[in-house]
């Protein structure tokens, strides 16, 4: 057992592609990944303002609007029309239109109205424009209001006030609640892509298909486990750290046995594709495409509420999905293992069928010394 | 040989080759079908509904009652459980059996006759697509409450002629894109982002193929046949964007503000830089494997890089060079314009600049490099 897996290791070392997938690829991505997202929040928005009321009120309104956050003021336009082609050509997110009436209808104890249009080209972008603008437009009502009492007498409070608040994701930047989970797919996919890469090159040497004893195939079992474990490890235990993610809400034997689960239906889940593989490259070029897919059928970004069903079943099949669940719940949400007990038995239920699956793909027909390990002592040597 | 027949003669042997070997033909037929029809299916439902909601009623009061009836008329969300308890619920949220939480706390009714009633919703900002829902339908709930209030309950009690309408009235709209489908933005998006990955595989593959094979010394490649077999992998997920585009504009009715042609211009722009860059990969490595591996790191995190969804302009300056020099980045941009907003067509068409200067940038030094691998064996069958 021993033997097979210290020569898994030995053919990634001799292997430049291998290596570069299993260990560089984490590195690089751990780097490149949350980079996209540095910005976490929504600042500075490009917005233009379109003022037809050129009233007292309606000037400090613009000036409320420009002093938010998520919001740069790019132009003051004279027209709707105008608003619409800044939209129409992506130089503004959002605008904001002053019609004519605003101050009057304020001082008449009537609603002042104002438009806010965001572009449906960035919906997160223009939402979280729209949002702080609403804050800004929050403040000039009380204070319109306070005009209006001077002549109306106090008006009544709304009685219901809406506040609204993250639930797990403390900082709501998207980086934090999206990286979290794509850590897990660069395992599966690092792992997957790695050493089926190393199984095809091995089973085109021997030009026959592969073929362990039960003790070697535990040891190759043992080193992709090693492999993906280190990998959630940097992940979890440094990566989301040093970007300052969320992370450490579960305790951390809570956390290791979620990962375990999830590195065991990872590594049997590969081990059975890798047994698949005729030629070195095949892997990559078929398994390169499907992260993008496996991220969205996970339900991090994506609800499963507003999923096909027939695809919620399908997505059980992956173990990035209750993968993702399970470690995302652990190391953002707070949640404990009693939580996820779905995903951990389905987490379960994958590794045993694909690990007996593996298991007779790699033993049968018959326990032959594989060249896989023995190729690869020698270029380890 | 004039250039156009060598062309020709080298599209044909690549047809050829993918007749006989269905796993390299997979690449440009089901498996780009496989995976954007999983895409587009799973976010058919485009405006997410019934979104499962907890509500704490702390109080069980006539406003609690209110408020859950209006959860289970809102078109977004749905009760999927009442509990007294705030931590019942947080546990409900961890599971996943809820998305967002509705707490009225102790004493709501007193403190909204008071003007102070305050309810508090928690939602689940990893699901930023769920949460944005929640918070407009609950805010859209909020405000109806109060008009409701305010007429039946604060007018009994308040002096004549102070109830009156709030004093700023906002309307928000979202232009261009009106039901806030996140159905027309994403799958938009995520088809091309899928097609590019792809392309960049098959083109890698089928270059690299002939090195690690040591075929070139049959194919005896020049630039015509480098056009030739590159054509082949063009056309055919050129194709592959103009029926994804038929799918979204046509049958699910993401009617196009510009028009197709453009959009296919850039398909075209962006396939070509794709091919430039995969060139050079391969005439820098000579090596087949390292090459899809590194088109992996180039092509995989595009979709985060383009901007489209998060905008890159407040990232680091590396994050926002790296974007710039993915194709893909400038394809979303020429997409967002010519199919969603409608910009004139100067403007939406600006893109196809920085598309075409990548493509020449690595095409080029990509194309003489992998020329001179062809003709020193001591490059080739490099795995």
């Amino acid at each position: 057992m021993w033997a097979a897996f210290r020569a898994v290791f030995a053919a990634i070392f001799a292997d430049r592609a291998a290596a570069l997938l299993l260990f560089g690829a984490p590195i690089l991505y751990a780097v490149l990944y949350p980079s996209a997202y540095s910005g976490e929040l929504v600042v500075d928005a490009p917005v233009v303002v379109v003022d037809l009321d050129r009233s007292g009120a309606s000037r400090d309104l613009v000036r409320r609007t420009a002093s938010v956050s998520q919001v740069q003021l790019v132009a003051s336009l004279t027209s709707a029309r105008e608003a619409e082609s800044w939209l129409a050509a992506d130089k503004a997110s959002a605008a904001v239109i002053i019609p004519e009436g605003y101050a009057r209808a304020i001082a008449e104890g009537r609603s002042g109205e104002v438009m806010l249009v965001g572009s449906g080209a960035h919906l997160l972008r223009s939402s979280s424009a729209l949002t702080g603008i609403g804050a800004a437009l929050a403040s000039t009502a009380r204070e319109a209001a306070f005009d209006q009492a001077r002549a109306a007498g106090p008006a009544a409070p709304p009685a219901l006030n809406l506040v609204t608040r993250p639930l797990f994701n403390t900082r709501e930047g998207y980086g934090a609640a999206v990286f979290p989970g794509v850590a897990f797919i660069i395992v599966h996919q690092s792992l997957l892509l790695g050493l089926a890469l190393l199984a095809g090159t091995a089973r085109e040497r021997l030009g026959a298909p592969l073929s362990v004893t039960p003790a070697q195939f535990a040891g190759l079992g043992l080193a992709a486990s090693t492999i993906a474990m280190a990998q959630v490890c940097w992940f979890a235990g440094f990566v989301f750290w040093w970007q300052d993610y969320p992370r450490g809400a579960a305790p951390l034997w809570q956390v290791l046995a979620g990962a375990s689960l999830f590195v065991a239906a990872t590594a049997a889940l590969v081990l059975l594709l890798a047994s698949l593989f005729r030629t070195r490259e095949r892997p990559l070029q078929l398994g390169l495409g499907i992260s993008l897919p496996l991220f969205f059928l996970s339900g991090l970004t994506w609800p499963a509420a507003a999923t096909p069903q027939p695809l919620v079943w399908l997505a059980r099949l992956f173990p990035t999905t209750p993968g993702l669940e399970v470690m995302v719940g652990l190391n953002q949400m707070g949640g404990t293992l009693a939580d996820y007990a779905g995903a951990l038995a389905n987490l379960a239920v994958l590794a045993l069928a694909f690990g007996a699956l593996a298991f007779w793909k790699w033993t049968s027909p018959q326990p032959l010394r594989s060249p896989f390990l023995a190729g690869s002592r020698q270029a380890g040597a | 040989m004039s250039f156009a027949r060598r062309l020709g003669k080298s599209f044909r042997r690549e047809a050829a080759f993918l007749a006989r070997n269905p796993w390299d033909l997979a690449l440009l037929t089901w498996l780009p079908l496989v995976l954007c029809g999983l895409i587009a299916w799973q976010l058919s439902a485009g405006v997410v509904r019934d979104l499962p909601v907890a509500l704490v009623d702390a109080e069980r009061s006539a406003l609690s009652r209110d408020i859950a009836i209006r959860i289970e008329g809102a078109p977004g969300l749905r009760l999927a459980s009442t509990v007294t308890d705030m931590g019942e619920a947080e546990a409900l949220a961890r599971a996943g059996a809820v998305e967002a939480i509705v707490l009225v706390p102790p004493e709501a009714t007193r403190r909204a006759f008071a003007g102070q009633g305050q309810i508090t919703l928690y939602v689940n900002a990893a699901h930023s697509a769920a949460s944005s829902t929640i918070q407009r339908d609950m805010a859209a709930i909020i405000a109806a409450a109060n008009a409701r209030e305010a007429v039946e309950q604060i007018a009994a009690v308040s002096p004549p002629g102070s109830v009156r309408p709030a004093p700023v009235k906002v309307t928000s709209v979202i232009a261009f894109n009106a039901p806030a489908s996140q159905e027309q933005q994403l799958v938009s998006l995520l088809h091309p982002a899928l097609l590019h990955i792809l392309f960049m595989l098959a083109v890698v593959s089928a270059f690299g193929r002939e090195l690690r094979d040591a075929t070139v010394a049959a194919w005896q490649p020049d630039r015509a046949a480098l056009a030739g077999k590159a054509a082949l992998y063009v056309l055919a997920f050129m194709a592959w964007g103009a029926m994804m585009t038929a799918y979204l504009a046509g049958f699910r009715g993401w009617a196009m503000a510009g028009g197709p042609l453009l959009l296919m211009a850039g398909y075209f722009a962006m396939f070509a830089a794709y091919a430039g860059v995969s060139l050079l990969l391969l005439g820098l490595t000579r090596c087949m494997s390292q090459s899809l591996s590194l088109t992996g790191l180039y092509a995989g995190a595009s979709f985060a890089f383009a901007g489209a969804i998060f905008p890159v302009d407040q990232a680091s300056g590396f994050a926002r060079v790296w974007a710039e020099v993915l194709p893909f980045t400038h394809f979303a941009r020429l997409l967002a314009m010519d199919w969603i907003t409608g910009a004139p067509a100067a403007a939406a068409a600006a893109p196809l600049m920085p598309l075409g200067l990548i493509a020449v940038v690595t095409a080029v030094p990509g194309m003489w490099l992998y020329l001179r691998a062809a003709e020193r064996p001591q490059d080739w069958g490099r795995r």
